[in-house]
């Protein structure tokens, strides 16, 4: 494979690609198995990579950062509580 | 600018402008603003949950520590991720962190998590070189030239190793990637 078709499909991987370079690398493709094996693994892997979920920040991860900050002699300003009439659910009467 | 970013941005100003005069409450403000975004991408570099609230808080601890450096010029994004980047760099030398994160949060069905727990691996197993741009560009969006700035590296050297590391993902993901087909 050369050059300009590894630098193509670096491309084409990340979807970086226009549509009429798309097409093009797509129909050599057609005629060249390891360009088209290449195109495939590596688009694969960047859409798995992206697809990867974001690590949770979790309200217990939020307050032990605040500790662990606190714990070195510094307070953050923390969170202002939700107000008192949003954290209960009050039934409605009549 | 969307409203919420703008409204950010005017919230990031106030913030640094405070910190900059000697207020230190004005830290909280900024970790409204940017804990979780550091929370993650620290949680990417070192893959566990413990070491990733260590960094972060240590991130805003650096942030109070060098506030006379501070400016409202838009570059702090850029200076606080170089700040959790660098600490990372220096957990990863310390420990050399090699286990699977325990604690992650995985969704989908078996076949799925058990690509996503490979990707996990497989992107903490490649050199930092390598990690950097995927964590930044691919996972946490940040466009090529302010990564290459967290980097300071060139926006082509960052494409470079971009480019590179996606496909030292694809050899250390293997057959893994034959599963999704």
């Amino acid at each position: 494979m050369t050059e300009t078709y590894k630098k193509l499909v670096d491309l084409y991987a990340g979807h970086e690609l226009t549509d009429e370079l798309n097409a093009e690398l797509e129909s050599a493709s057609l005629a060249d198995p390891e360009l088209a094996a290449d195109m495939a693994s590596l688009r694969l892997t960047v859409d798995a990579l992206k697809s990867t979920p974001e690590p949770e920040f979790t309200e217990e991860s939020y307050q032990r950062i605040l500790m662990k900050v606190y714990a070195r002699g510094v307070e953050m300003q923390q969170r202002s509580p939700d107000p008192a009439h949003l954290q209960y659910y009050l039934p409605i009467q009549g | 600018m969307p409203n919420d970013e703008l409204q950010d941005s005017l919230a990031e100003k106030r913030w640094l402008t405070a910190l900059a005069k000697g207020d230190t409450s004005a830290l909280g403000g900024l970790y409204e603003l940017y804990g979780e975004r550091i929370f993650r991408y620290t949680f990417r570099m070192l893959g566990n949950r413990s070491d990733a609230e260590d960094a972060t808080a240590e991130t805003f601890l650096r942030v109070l520590r060098r506030a006379s450096e501070l400016r409202a010029d838009g570059a702090f994004r850029t200076w606080i991720f170089r700040i959790a980047r660098n600490l990372c760099i220096d957990k990863l030398r310390q420990h050399k962190l090699l286990e699977l994160p325990a604690d992650a949060h995985y969704s989908g069905g078996e076949e799925r998590s058990t690509l996503r727990i490979t990707v996990q691996q497989a992107l903490k197993d490649l050199p930092t070189e390598y990690r950097d741009p995927l964590v930044l560009c691919d996972l946490e969006d940040m466009p090529a030239r302010e990564a290459a700035e967290v980097l300071k590296i060139s926006v082509p050297a960052l494409k470079s190793r971009l480019y590179r590391g996606r496909r030292a993902l694809r050899d250390k993901l293997g057959g893994t990637l034959e599963m999704r087909k």
